[in-house]
């Protein structure tokens, strides 16, 4: 009895192998349908479908209406999970059943109620053995997930493309974020071109209004109001996928993200309600700012302004720290206050 | 009035006119209004000390003063504002200079000296006599500053300038006798500053407080009969209205469109040398002409000063008296902020457009606005200027200005270049000559519609800094003086911010002020920035007062775990406590030029020595003279700095 049982068993997930595919859910009508079992006997089908449960070749699956359910493991992975102990195979399904998004550790604990001891070493056995892997998930970076080895995870947990192991990869975006600027720069201004350069160099020179620039540099010049031809979200994608610069493609929303965050740094403007993207630099201050380091800027002790300069950013008092405590005849007041006189050495030059 | 705008206005007044006045001033600041016993009780002085004091106060109107009815005693109250005028002078007489000459600031810094004069004293005034005196200048100068005890230097930039100019003159002075001295224009000038708005009629109820104008006006308002008559809603709601309009009545000095001429005020200086559009005579016939233009040959000749010659000689009432108006000023120095915020951002040629239409507003502007506190954002409601044409503006810009070769073409892929090559070429011949009468039209048009592209590309975001408004006849350019008011505060917050916190600071600030109020999360992934950069950048900011934090517990016990922590930017309070600092940073810069002054009060007394004064050069020793020029340059960039923080104080108080 016991071999007619195999014997079926086999021969049920043969054709079973066969029919589904792997991620397939099968019911019980499913099976008989296959007329691998004789006569339809459900006695011999419940047999069989419990040595392959066993054989780890099937997972149970609870079903529509809380009907009993199947899927087909493949021979090599049903090898993996019959070499595994009890408690680790309820811990490997656990994981698996989360798929790409990971479990938490607390919740493995929860659904199947391990001791915590326990739980650590079978997901510690887990791992040695490659199966499962530890992921980093950016909404609750304290929390240890895990998901199997195989997975990619998803864009919930990695926090889409901007994130590199779960942390923001700032210059990643900085890079996109330069190279956006720059061709939508070069796509907002008019670059005169090089025969009709002297002409307009004359004419303005003529009225004095313009100072006399070197033939090496560029003109650049706005378009009217009415221009269209500024890029839009489409265009700037594709361009930025084409570029190489991205080691994943950058779906548009994405861009977007980038864009609008361009937008709070007044390097572009959005026009038609964010159809269109114009840029604020002409293209040579745009290179001129990314070509400059940051660290130069502070050792020169002046960051460049991009706004310019107001009373209070020129003021020794306007960067004083202690103004709230200043007044005449204290501790801290304008008779005895250190800020001025290297102040008037830095403005003065004495 | 807060703590350091107190101290502040008594800062300049000192430095002004002197202990006398501060104390007297900071006497009324304290104890507010006071009738002339109590002032003398609280401020110790004599009598005669006093009465001397209240009387030139008044005349500077740093002092309201207010006689009731009711009970016959005169009140005594601080003019704050009064006084911190004081400090913007400098930038007033600059900007007179700018737009009317030499000789029309100097009438302006008279009158600004003198608090408020009458014409007759004007013209008495030897050194309003001559257009160039500048001996005369130096020496009156000198001697009124005894008469009316005023012990220190006048404080402005522009003074230090003019100081300068003295001592120059000081040494060739002999010779300047010779130096062909022509009758000034007073009654001219005077009627050009009166037409652009910036001095007005004294009224008696300018000497008094607005509260106690208001109070009055309230009074005799509801003592109308008919007033009388109403009752209820309709009684309060007229009485408000009866109340303003008695109200505008007594303190409306305005002389402005007395002494305009079809809309242009006088002695505008023209920035046409040739003279080849319409006088401003015209204006009205424009509407016709420009279609034709077979009008600009006869107006060539027309200048203004000829124009008005006829006006000129009717002289103004003798018995007016007059004083600077500071509300039509700050609409000028208002429109010169948005002219820069243009200059940044766009090419001269459309910043020069835009002033153009800026200046055409102000005339037409009377004050920066109609409430006296800046509403709270978001409350605020748009205000906009009267519309200006475009012919308008046509006529008024520059006619050699290069308009066209400073934009791209509309289609640069369909268009072949060459095309756009011939352009300017074609416009620089229409330009330089204009004897050919179609030509002329044509060009008026194509002016226009240049015109119009310039200032759409100002329309635009992220400039807005004007707005069409479509009629059948035509375009007309408008601004939006709150909106613009607004972008200028945030702008000078943000510089403030980019200077202590980086630019990382100003995208938080910019996501913040944009989307309201966030928790870290929603902000960073609005932002894009590292969670260790966002966190360091919002502490810093938090502790610098710019952002804030609010807790909102999902339950009673409030515990941080269990609750929501929101990031926000209020603008209206962040820019209270700019401008309180702003004051602060002020008055410490003020007390430091005092302090720099005591360190070298015998080194400075002996230059200030009347025989040393004007003849350094011989009195002084080398080493003398270098550390004259230390000083003086230390005390110019200190006051420059006080003049800059000024500009920050217009921005966030009176546009």
């Amino acid at each position: 009895m016991a071999s007619r049982v195999t014997e079926v068993a086999s021969r049920l997930y043969d054709a079973c192998l066969e029919r589904f595919e792997a991620d397939h859910l099968f019911y019980q009508q499913d099976l008989l349908a296959l007329d691998v079992i004789p006569k339809g006997e459900i006695d011999l089908l419940l047999k069989c479908a419990q040595s392959l449960v066993d054989q780890k070749l099937f997972r149970l699956h609870q079903g529509a209406n809380n009907r009993l359910a199947w899927k087909i493991i493949s021979r090599d992975d049903a090898e993996k999970l019959q070499n595994l102990s009890p408690d680790e195979s309820l811990v490997y399904n656990v994981i698996h059943s989360s798929g790409r998004s990971g479990v938490w550790v607390r919740t493995i604990q929860s659904r199947t109620n391990l001791h915590k001891s326990i739980l650590d070493r079978c997901v510690k056995s887990l791992e040695s053995k490659n199966y499962i892997k530890s992921i980093h998930n950016v909404k609750y970076p304290t929390r240890k997930m895990y998901m199997l080895a195989g997975l990619a995870p998803s864009e919930d947990i990695t926090g889409g493309a901007w994130f590199t192991d779960g942390v923001l990869d700032a210059n990643f975006i900085n890079s996109v974020a330069g190279y956006i600027e720059f061709k939508v720069s070069l796509r907002s201004w008019y670059e005169v071109p090089a025969a009709d350069r002297g002409r307009g160099k004359r004419i303005k020179t003529a009225t004095g209004m313009a100072e006399v620039k070197s033939e090496s540099e560029k003109t650049y010049l706005p378009y009217p109001a009415n221009y269209s031809g500024y890029p839009t979200v489409e265009t700037i994608t594709s361009e930025v996928n084409q570029s190489g610069i991205t080691p994943v493609r950058l779906p548009e929303e994405r861009v977007i993200e980038l864009l609008k965050m361009l937008c709070f740094d007044k390097k572009l403007v959005a026009l038609n309600n964010g159809g269109n993207y114009k840029s604020l630099k002409k293209p040579d201050e745009v290179k001129a700012s990314q070509s400059r380091k940051p660290a130069a800027e502070e050792s020169a002790g002046s960051p460049i302004l991009g706004l310019g300069k107001n009373g209070m950013t020129e003021s020794p008092c306007g960067s004083c720290p202690n103004i709230r405590l200043c007044s005449p005849g204290a501790a801290i007041s304008p008779e005895t206050c250190e800020y001025f006189d290297p102040w008037y050495e830095k403005v003065l030059g004495f | 009035m807060s703590q350091y705008a107190a101290e502040l206005c008594a800062l300049l007044i000192e430095d002004q006119f002197g202990e006398l006045f501060a104390r007297i001033f900071t006497t009324l600041q304290r104890y507010e209004r006071l009738p002339l016993p109590r002032l003398k009780f609280y401020s110790r002085l004599t009598d005669r000390q006093l009465h001397h004091g209240l009387v030139a106060m008044i005349q500077h109107h740093l002092v309201y003063h207010f006689t009731s009815l009711e009970d016959g005693n005169t009140y005594y109250a601080a003019n704050p504002q009064a006084a911190y005028y004081l400090v913007r002078s400098g930038k007033i007489i600059q900007l007179v200079e700018s737009r009317l000459g030499e000789y029309a600031a100097r009438v302006m810094e008279t009158i600004l000296y003198l608090g408020h004069a009458p014409i007759t004293h004007l013209e008495t005034l030897p050194d309003l006599r001559y257009l160039k005196s500048e001996t005369t200048n130096g020496v009156v100068k000198d001697e009124e500053q005894e008469e009316q005890q005023v012990e220190e230097q006048e404080e402005e930039a522009q003074d230090f300038d003019q100081q300068a100019e003295e001592e120059t003159n000081g040494t060739n002075g002999n010779h300047a006798e010779e130096v062909h001295q022509k009758p000034a224009p007073l009654h001219s000038t005077l009627k050009a500053l009166a037409s652009h708005g910036y001095i007005l009629r004294v009224k008696d109820a300018h000497f008094q407080s607005p509260e106690d104008n208001y109070i009055e006006a309230h009074k005799a308002a509801s003592n109308r009969s008919d007033i009388k008559l109403l009752k209820g809603k309709r009684l309060t709601e007229e009485l408000l209205l009866k109340t303003e309009e008695i109200l505008r009545e007594r303190t409306d000095g305005d002389l402005s469109e007395a002494w305009m001429v079809n809309g242009m005020p006088r002695g505008v200086k023209r920035k046409f040398a040739n003279g080849t559009s319409e006088s401003a005579s015209k204006w009205p016939q424009t509407d016709q002409n420009g279609a034709n233009g077979n009008h600009a040959d006869e107006d060539e000749e027309n200048d203004w000063s000829e124009d008005e010659d006829g006006f000129d000689n009717i002289p103004m009432e003798p018995g007016l008296v007059l004083r600077v108006n500071y509300e039509k000023l700050d609409v000028a120095l208002r429109n010169a902020r948005f002219v820069e915020m243009a200059e940044h951002n766009a090419l001269p040629a459309t910043a020069e457009v835009y002033e153009t239409l800026l200046r055409r507003i102000e005339y037409v502007t009377k004050r920066c606005r109609d409430t006296t506190e800046i509403p709270r954002e978001g409350e605020e409601g748009e205000q906009f200027s009267l519309p200006i044409e475009t012919y308008k503006i046509v006529n008024d810009v520059d006619p050699t200005l290069d308009l066209s070769s400073c934009m791209g073409p509309l289609h640069p892929a369909s268009e072949p270049l060459n095309r756009r090559g011939k352009r300017p070429l074609e416009n620089g011949v229409n330009g330089d000559h204009h004897d050919d009468e179609e030509d002329n039209a044509d060009n008026e048009i194509s002016r226009a519609y240049e015109i119009n592209q310039h200032l759409q590309l100002l329309e635009q975001a992220p400039h807005n800094l004007a707005s069409h408004v479509r009629l059948s006849d035509g375009i007309k350019w408008r601004v939006g003086f709150r909106g613009l008011a607004r972008k200028l505060r945030h702008l000078e917050l943000e510089r403030l911010v980019e200077m202590r916190y980086g630019d990382v600071a100003l995208r938080v600030l910019r996501v913040l002020h944009a989307k309201g109020k966030l928790d870290e999360k929603r902000l960073q992934e609005i932002s894009l920035l590292p969670f260790k950069d966002l966190r360091q950048t919002l502490a810093s900011m938090q502790t610098g007062g710019f952002v804030d934090l609010q807790e909102v517990p999902k339950d009673a016990q409030r515990q941080p775990s269990k609750t929501i922590f929101l990031w926000y930017f209020d603008p209206d309070r962040v820019c209270s406590s700019v401008l309180e600092d702003t004051y602060k940073a002020m008055s410490r810069t003020l007390q430091r030029i005092k302090f720099e002054r005591n360190l070298r009060r015998d080194f400075l007394d002996k230059t200030e020595r009347s025989d040393v004064k004007g003849n350094e050069e011989k009195w002084l020793s080398e080493g003398e003279l270098e550390q004259l020029q230390r000083w003086r340059d230390m005390e110019a960039i200190l006051l420059g700095v006080v003049s800059r923080l000024d500009d920050m104080v217009a921005v966030f108080r009176d546009f």
